[in-house]
């Protein structure tokens, strides 16, 4: 009925609006990518154009030199690997047990749960701020991780108990009647059937984790220690308005926002589904 | 089962959920209660002794530098609330319109938006303070002078700037509608549009007595959902504006945030996060109502 090939009104708004959609949410790291490969030159050049006469790669290698960007990108992804494998553990028999038991308070807990996830971690982290001064916390990437998994545990309790609720009860049961333990149950027969939940925990507890910026912020004061969001910021605070520095700061924000972008763009279609997914049943 | 059975059966479930309470009670549950606790005292964050006093809230409430904080947050909300969904929905619209007839670039568009809503806060901070700029690197700047207007100081103008933070939020949040409303307008039932088309409707009586009816629910939750999130925005105000100019764009998380490390007033900041805290418990009831998540549960 619709697609009769011949180019309409509402297919050439439909063009239009994508021509629009993409340039407004492209433009602007198109821009930054432009600028992360100018010279000085380059950037001081009026009218500014969009491709550099050179192509500057050496920017990128200023920042790998003489920043301490390489050293913040690692902890990161040190930080992230511990916090999403340590979500995991903590999350998945909690999920599997709000799936599959009944007892009392189940709803109470899963409604806090629900609140735990709305609340900014500016408000839990003023105490914690305290707790960490005399625990002698602050400035360890361990004290980052336990509140990191914590922030994630809402949502991924949420997700994967979604996940779970879909696998019929029989499989496990099945599973029981053989003499597994429910241990052996979950290990052998839930987690390998919910490994799409599973994946789609990781990705999205990668992408947080790696974006989580107000903890680091308040809890690791020592640049070598900060992760890549809080260590792009400071840098940001450092070069300041300075112009001579725009290619290089903007180095620095494409390669701290590459590996979320890069996920992204591999396992799109992946994750446009559950986000459907998730949207649908809230 | 007998009562040891069932002691023996009640232990071996809590073992499954005693990891996660505990890390939720150490460091979510605990620090809750205690910064309602502390928003009652005069602590700060050098000195270890403190009293418990009232006069936080006094002092947050006479203050009118809070008072524009707590303006300009709701400012903020509002704002995006108001732009965010309908351009969600439109993108919505689109994206859907374009997979129905098989339009060329309805996955370009969608990775696009998505891409925006996948950069961290604090890089869309430092991103639109970039192009924002008044440097020859301020594209946006570039392209107001080539309209023939005058350059606009984005971040140094009260006005601009409260503008600036929140068209960068737009264009960070809008795909998070985006994605509610697609889901959404997937679900609406094809032969609704069917029997109307058959009746003659046209296109926009579509859109006004059938998708927007059949959406409503999804747009009360986005609603809600932008609501908890723009009152929770830190990461990008921090890095765009700092809460400039002169704590023009202060929104209460960076008002909480700067009395606490800025001015040490543990007891103050605490109390403009209980603040937040008790907005948080509001939304969340509104949307636990809007879900009926109890018939949910209980299947």
């Amino acid at each position: 009925m619709h697609s009769r090939g011949r180019l309409d009104g509402t297919k050439i708004l439909i063009y239009a609006s994508y021509i629009v959609v993409v340039l407004v949410f492209w433009g602007p790291v198109t821009w930054m990518i432009s600028l992360s490969l100018k010279t000085i030159p380059d950037i001081l050049a009026y009218p500014p154009k969009l491709f550099p006469s050179r192509l500057a790669i050496e920017n990128y290698g200023t920042i790998f030199e003489q920043s301490t960007i390489p050293r913040n990108m690692l902890n990161s992804a040190k930080i992230t690997i511990i916090t999403v494998l340590g979500t995991l553990l903590v999350t998945v028999p909690a999920a599997y047990a709000f799936s599959r038991f009944r007892f009392k308070g189940r709803t109470q807990i899963l409604m806090a749960i629900l609140l735990f996830q709305m609340i900014s971690t500016l408000i839990i982290i003023l105490p914690l701020y305290r707790y960490f001064i005399r625990l002698n916390l602050l400035d360890t990437h361990h004290g980052l991780i336990l509140i990191y998994i914590t922030v994630q545990i809402p949502f991924t309790v949420w997700l994967l108990k979604g996940f779970f609720d879909s696998i019929p009860k029989s499989l496990d049961e099945a599973a029981r009647i053989d003499g597994a333990s429910r241990l052996q149950s979950v290990i052998r027969v839930i987690v390998p059937v919910a490994m799409p939940g599973i994946a789609a925990a990781v990705l999205f507890n990668t992408i947080n984790a790696w974006s989580q910026f107000l903890i680091p912020f308040i809890l690791i004061g020592k640049g070598r220690l900060q992760p890549i969001s809080v260590g792009v910021a400071k840098y940001a605070e450092t070069v300041g308005e300075a112009i001579v520095t725009t290619h290089l700061l903007a180095a620095a924000s494409l390669m701290a926002m590459l590996p979320a972008i890069a996920i992204f763009i591999v396992l799109q279609r992946f994750i446009v589904r559950i986000l459907i997914s998730g949207a649908v049943k809230g | 089962m007998t009562r040891i059975g069932a002691a023996k059966e009640f232990g071996s479930r809590l073992a499954w959920l005693a990891p996660a309470i505990a890390f939720l009670a150490l460091f979510m549950v605990l620090p809750l209660f205690d910064v309602v606790r502390l928003s009652f005292t005069t602590a700060s964050i050098i000195e270890p002794e403190y009293s418990y006093t009232l006069s936080s809230y006094a002092k947050v409430f006479g203050d009118k530098d809070f008072l524009w904080s707590l303006s300009i947050t709701f400012i903020f909300v509002a704002a995006n609330c108001a732009l965010q969904i309908p351009l969600g929905l439109l993108i919505a619209l689109a994206v859907h319109a374009g997979r129905d007839r098989n339009v060329y670039g309805s996955i370009l568009a969608r990775t696009a938006i998505l891409t925006a809503w996948i950069i961290p806060g604090v890089l869309v901070g430092i991103l639109w303070k970039t192009l924002l700029s008044s440097a020859s690197s301020g594209i946006i700047n570039h392209f107001i002078q080539s309209l023939g207007m005058e350059r606009i100081p984005f971040l140094l103008d009260p006005l601009y700037a409260v503008i600036s933070i929140i068209g960068a939020n737009v264009w960070g949040g809008a795909a998070f509608c985006m994605i509610l409303q697609y889901a959404g307008l997937q679900r609406i039932p094809a032969e609704l549009y069917e029997v109307s088309r058959v009746d003659g409707a046209r296109a926009w009586q579509q859109f006004l007595h059938i998708t927007l009816p059949q959406l409503k629910p999804i747009l009360f939750i986005n609603l809600v959902l932008i609501t908890i999130s723009s009152f929770n925005t830190f990461d990008m105000i921090a890095t765009l504006t700092s809460g400039g100019p002169a704590g023009t764009t202060e929104v209460l998380t960076l008002a909480a945030y700067i009395q606490v490390f800025t001015y040490w007033n543990m007891g103050r900041g605490s109390a403009i996060a209980v603040l937040l805290l008790t907005i948080t418990v509001v939304m969340t009831v509104v949307y636990y109502k809007l879900f009926q998540l109890d018939e949910d549960i209980a299947e």
